[in-house]
């Protein structure tokens, strides 16, 4: 997009303009970054304060700090269980109604319900569904004398419980954004495909798929971030626990910094998290300047 | 005709069970909440087709009476005030980044997505040694400023893709026509900018809405808002489920229609960079 053409009274009212809002990012969002930077080097403690040490000893301590290592794993698992599950169910929801049952007009609304409900609300609804003497699910199957496994006192269970909890909440978000793209694809390659004698499902998967890679790549890069971040989510349901079956790093920061007062270390790990978000922010900065070059 | 065929009813049939039964995991955790929110706490653990009509007010009621309307008035302050001041500041500053040549454009773009990206541990715990000092814990302007962290980086970034869509020409002709620029965004670019000005307002006011880990260690028990405020319902001792479930319900009722109405900007806002 090329920009007004500018003259110099013009150019000091953009300059006017952007001031305060680079002041302001400068002060409330970036200035508490450089603060974390600057913690992750000291060895600032909460109660015992800093005894002018700075250096990399919080990061050499990361390395060889088997609770940070198993966060990692923790971490990694609701990510990528967490990130297929919505992208898979969100895809197959847009689909359905574009292609399916295109009627449903009151659906969509109530798929994107659960998107509306905060975090900390989510987290307790689940909790409730996942407490054995409470859940309806396990009432249910008790009818049947089917015994529901007690999800949030084994490992692998508290784990699918997060994933479940919060492929819930956040599967109407890829929802809308695929069922966006969707519809701008022409329902036309399709007919050209069935004329061709391909099916409605080989037509899919060999035509439409393709096309919603770009969108899909997108949205799952912005879930994955996300879900880096779980915190409302391990805070209610399981406290980490049991054990530290779901500590995920982001909680583990957390509870360094405010559990165990070690407030430099918790930084270098936040630290760890920001690369992550540095990383994936500048492949979908470019890939977008790609886009509006174009 | 290949489409009235019985191969094709059944793959029909089972994508209409796939959409139904998608529809129940989207619907029943809902429904689940309301009878929760509706049962006495004598008929809490029976399952709901045993004792389908014990049914109470009793735990709005309690609600009512206690801390958690308070908690909800912090937070409409809270994510209001915030909302407020990120627009104050970021519109203006979309504007001159979306209509102003300038080189640093991809670098401001990245910084944007960054800040929305990043931990909010690390703004957190920063924010926390300085509140400490400078006596901002547990009040109001604390929280409003801690919000502002992810509110503005959002604004800013969303009414920068909205105001890409203004035409320059619309810019132009105001210019011609002797307004300064500061008219021109203010009687021109904001009234045709005004839908994606209002997703903006109202999901950046969701966003501290939804906050509960920047309450949960920066304020205490005067200021703390609805999210944290519902943990007071959960003790060792005992889960008041009840309140739990109508706590829950306050929470969202403002923004479920907010989200219903706003899911076309959603696409547009939280998906800014996501184009297929």
């Amino acid at each position: 997009m090329t920009s007004v053409r500018a003259s110099a009274a013009m150019d000091r009212s953009y300059k006017l303009m952007l001031l305060p809002a680079s002041l302001a990012v400068g002060i409330f969002a970036v200035a508490p970054l450089v603060g974390m930077f600057v913690l992750s080097f000291t060895d600032f403690h909460l109660i015992r304060g800093w005894s002018g040490k700075i250096g990399l000893q919080n990061f050499l301590r990361l390395a060889g700090d088997a609770r940070f290592l198993s966060s990692i794993y923790v971490m990694a698992a609701l990510s990528f269980f967490g990130v297929v599950a919505q992208v898979v169910i969100g895809t197959a929801i847009a689909v359905g109604l574009d292609r399916i049952v295109k009627s449903w007009r009151f659906a969509r609304g109530i798929f994107v319900i659960p998107f509306a409900v905060p975090h900390i609300a989510v987290a307790l609804i689940w909790l409730s569904l996942f407490t054995p003497t409470l859940s309806p699910i396990t009432a249910f199957f008790a009818t049947f004398g089917i015994e529901v496994p007690a999800m949030l006192t084994s490992q692998t269970g508290a784990i699918a419980a997060i994933v479940i909890a919060d492929t819930w909440a956040t599967t109407p978000f890829v929802m809308l954004i695929v069922l966006a793209a969707l519809q701008g694809i022409s329902p036309d390659l399709d007919e050209a495909a069935a004329m061709d004698g391909a099916t409605r499902i080989r037509s899919f998967f060999l035509i439409t798929l393709p096309l919603l890679y770009p969108t899909l790549l997108m949205v799952a890069l912005f879930r994955f971030i996300e879900t880096l971040k779980h915190f409302p989510l391990i805070f209610v349901m399981t406290s980490g626990g049991p054990g530290r079956a779901t500590q995920a790093t982001n909680y583990y920061a957390y509870v360094q910094t405010f559990q165990s007062s070690n407030v430099a270390y918790g930084a270098a790990i936040a630290v760890f998290l920001f690369i992550f978000a540095g990383i994936i922010s500048f492949y979908i900065a470019r890939s977008n300047a790609r886009l509006s070059d174009a | 005709m290949r489409d009235q065929s019985i191969s094709f009813r059944v793959k029909r049939g089972i994508g209409i069970a796939m959409m139904l039964a998608l529809l129940a995991f989207s619907l029943l955790p809902i429904l689940w909440t309301l009878i929760l929110a509706l049962r006495p706490a004598t008929h809490l653990f029976e399952p709901i087709w045993s004792s389908p009509t014990a049914l109470t007010l009793d735990n709005i009621a309690s609600i009512a009476r206690s801390d958690f309307p308070r908690a909800l008035l912090n937070s409409f302050i809270t994510a209001g005030a915030s909302t407020l001041l990120a627009l104050l500041l970021g519109v203006p500053g979309a504007f001159a980044l979306s209509k102003r040549r300038f080189s640093g454009k991809f670098m401001a773009s990245w910084l944007l997505l960054l800040l929305r990206m990043a931990p909010p541990v690390g703004f957190v715990i920063p924010l926390f040694l300085f509140y400490v000092q400078a006596g901002l814990i547990d009040t109001h302007i604390g929280l409003i400023f801690a919000y502002t962290s992810l509110t503005l980086p959002f604004v800013v970034w969303s009414m920068w893709t909205s105001f890409n869509q203004i035409p320059n020409e619309l810019v132009e002709a105001g210019l011609m026509d002797g307004a300064s620029l500061w008219q021109v965004l203010r009687l021109i670019v904001l009234p045709a900018a005004r839908p994606g000005l209002v997703a903006a307002g109202v999901l950046s006011f969701l966003l501290a809405w939804n906050d509960f880990f920047f309450a949960l260690v920066i304020t205490r028990s005067s200021t703390t808002t609805a999210p944290v405020a519902i943990m007071n319902f959960v003790s060792y001792a005992s889960v008041d489920w009840g309140a739990i479930a109508v706590a829950a319900i306050a929470l969202t009722l403002p923004t479920v229609p907010i989200i219903i109405i706003a899911n076309k900007y959603i696409v547009q806002s939280l998906g800014g960079a996501v184009k297929g």
